[in-house]
């Protein structure tokens, strides 16, 4: 460029400055151009101290000014050069040439070496956002730090959890952007051991959202190599979310310990009674007939437990056969009270069947709904006083196309705080356990069959001293998960 | 020698009256509760030699008992039996604090709970010896 601005001033000036001007350009660090340009450069000199510097002077002008057009123009073959144009401007332009060729070479070459960088940055840009698009699909929180603990890339989920800014956390160190000072630590102290074999797993409890629980967490952090793969280049942390999991884990442990409570407790009577019975403790036949009962009716009870968990599990693990029919639980609720009839009469319960005159039908599994309905007479039974009254009544649900069936008592009633858990496994109120036996799973047995099996709904009104009302729905039209 | 008094406890009205029967065949007298908070009056007024007690009940359990009873000086000597239908151990932590000397799974045998008895309260008894031989 600045030979093309040299070139320009010369050609409205006089000879003197063209001899300048061609001079400064041979002294430019040219290569080729040096020897040529020099022997020009020193004959225009010369022509410059002569009396004939006037029309030497206007045929370099012209030369010049082809040249001018041919670098800047690009027209160059404009007819033949005079002789005394060749002889004077010929080698420069040549040289000249020679540099553009070069010059336009080295042009084309950055601009094809530029024009790669733009491909590799592209491509590089759209690995970095598929990496950052996978990352954002994981439910795991993903940080990776430099080797100076400054944030290079994060995840949706880690900026959601840790609470920080995702648009502007990159290069900045992670102790300004996570505030859980224990996990900053993590991170520094797994770069400084320096290992990039071994990768490090931690449970660890964060605070999790402002007022909420505290969240459990496997935290798994590595080390990542640097450009030359032996040293370390930083961490990635990866943070899962294992409350649900402990959960679970936790409650699977509690029913386990819960079923061993339950099916301990009868095996304990029976195995005592038996025992005793050996031993030759019962001293008399009244006793000892005594001591049969109880075992039979722990046995009783142990079987009914059994039955009742099996049942459930099937019902869980969708692997029940449901027979369909049409189900008229009127009938089915008489069936009922007659086989609760001898429990009722001991306490002096009046046990009745209300259903209108219409068809009370609905597609079931006939064997379940007797369950259901013997389930919730029996619990009614239980736990109303002597003298008291349970009413199982059947109707039409024309809302929700579906056959009502309530079992009410007038019997001591649930507290409102246990009336949530009612349909809980093993959940029994802690003060009506003396009042009557129970495996705690009836009312679980219950729901299941209603609504997993049946696509129905359960329900429980009460008011203490005043009995309660357990309804189920069962839909007329065949429903719920086990439909197929 | 003066008859010896135990407290049997349990919400399960069979268990407390089988081992109210294999300690009253025995010679003891026997007090029984539905629960920890009935035992801990029954104990406080009665002072038993020994409380045989099961750990899951309604309103005090039998470890929140035996703690009361350590904690309240008429009654922190009393040694007692814990029955358990829980699967797990209880830590030697929890029963240091208790006056609980002795625990017991369920089922349990009869045989073996009168044999504890005897050992816990220093009283040589054949029946004791052979319950543990059994």
């Amino acid at each position: 460029m600045s030979i093309g601005r040299a070139m320009l001033a010369c050609s409205g000036a006089g000879g003197a400055l063209a001899g300048l001007a061609t001079a400064a350009i041979v002294r430019a660090p040219m290569g080729g151009l040096t020897a040529g340009g020099a022997a020009a450069g020193a004959f225009i000199g010369l022509l410059a101290g002569t009396a004939a510097a006037a029309p030497a002077a206007a045929v370099i002008g012209r030369g010049v000014e082809r040249l001018r057009r041919s670098l800047l123009d690009g027209e160059g073959e404009d007819g033949p050069p005079d002789k005394l144009t060749r002889r004077l401007v010929g080698p420069l332009m040549g040289a000249i040439g020679e540099f553009r060729e070069r010059t336009r070479a080295e042009t084309r070459r950055a601009t094809a070496g530029l024009r790669e960088l733009e491909v590799r940055w592209r491509v590089s840009e759209s690995e970095r956002k598929r990496i950052e698009s996978t990352l954002d699909s994981l439910r795991d929180a993903v940080i990776v730090t430099d080797n100076f603990d400054e944030m290079t890339m994060a995840n949706e989920a880690a900026a959601a959890l840790l609470g920080f800014d995702r648009g502007a956390c990159e290069r900045r160190p992670v102790g300004d952007l996570i505030s859980d000072a224990t996990l900053v630590r993590l991170i520094h102290q797994t770069r400084e051991s320096g290992s990039l074999s071994g990768r490090k797993t931690v449970e660890y409890d964060l605070g999790g959202a402002p007022g909420g629980q505290p969240r459990s967490f496997d935290i798994t952090m590595a080390c990542l190599a640097d450009h030359s793969g032996e040293g370390v280049g930083g961490v990635v942390t990866i943070l899962r979310d294992v409350t649900r999991e402990k959960e679970i884990s936790q409650m699977k442990s509690d029913f386990v310990s819960q079923v061993s409570h339950e099916l301990r407790t009868p095996l304990a009577s029976i195995n005592a009674y038996v025992e005793m019975l050996v031993d030759g403790e019962a001293k008399d036949e009244s006793s000892r007939t005594e001591f049969y009962q109880i075992i039979k009716n722990e046995a009783d009870r142990l079987g009914r437990l059994i039955d009742n968990m099996l049942n459930i599990s099937r019902i869980e693990a969708g692997i029940i056969q449901v027979e369909r029919t049409e189900v008229d639980f009127v009938e089915v609720a008489r069936e009922v009270v007659e086989v609760m009839q001898p429990q009722a009469r001991l306490k002096n319960i009046t046990l009745l069947v209300r259903g209108g005159p219409s068809v009370y039908t609905a597609q079931a599994c006939r064997d379940m709904m007797h369950q259901v309905i013997l389930n919730l007479v029996s619990n009614a039974v239980k736990y109303t006083p002597e003298g008291g009254r349970v009413t199982v009544a059947v109707e039409n649900d024309d809302a929700s196309r579906s056959t009502l069936v309530t079992v009410s008592d007038t019997g001591l009633g649930i507290p409102p705080d246990a009336l949530p858990n009612m349909f809980q496994k093993f959940y029994r109120i802690e003060n009506y356990k003396r009042v009557a036996k129970g495996t705690g799973l009836g009312l679980n047995l219950v729901k299941h069959i209603v609504e997993t099996v049946h696509g129905g709904q359960v329900g429980v009104q009460s008011t203490v001293g005043m009995g309660s009302k357990f309804w189920f729905t069962i839909p007329f039209e065949a429903g719920g998960r086990l439909a197929a | 020698m003066t008859q010896r008094r135990a407290l049997v406890v349990d919400d399960e009205a069979h268990i407390t009256h089988v081992v109210t029967l294999k300690l009253r065949n025995a010679g003891f007298e026997v007090l029984t509760a539905g629960d920890g908070e009935e035992a801990y009056e029954i104990a406080c007024a009665h002072l038993p030699d020994i409380i045989v007690t099961d750990l899951q009940m309604p309103y005090m359990s039998g470890l929140e008992l035996c703690e009361k009873l350590r904690q309240n000086p008429a009654t922190a000597d009393i040694p007692a039996i814990l029955v358990t239908a829980r699967g797990h151990a209880l830590s030697q932590a929890d029963l240091a604090r208790t006056s609980i000397r002795e625990v017991m799974s369920k089922p349990f045998s009869p045989r073996e709970v009168l044999a504890k008895v005897h050992r816990l309260l220093g009283i040589e008894a054949p029946e004791a010896r052979e319950g543990e031989a059994a």
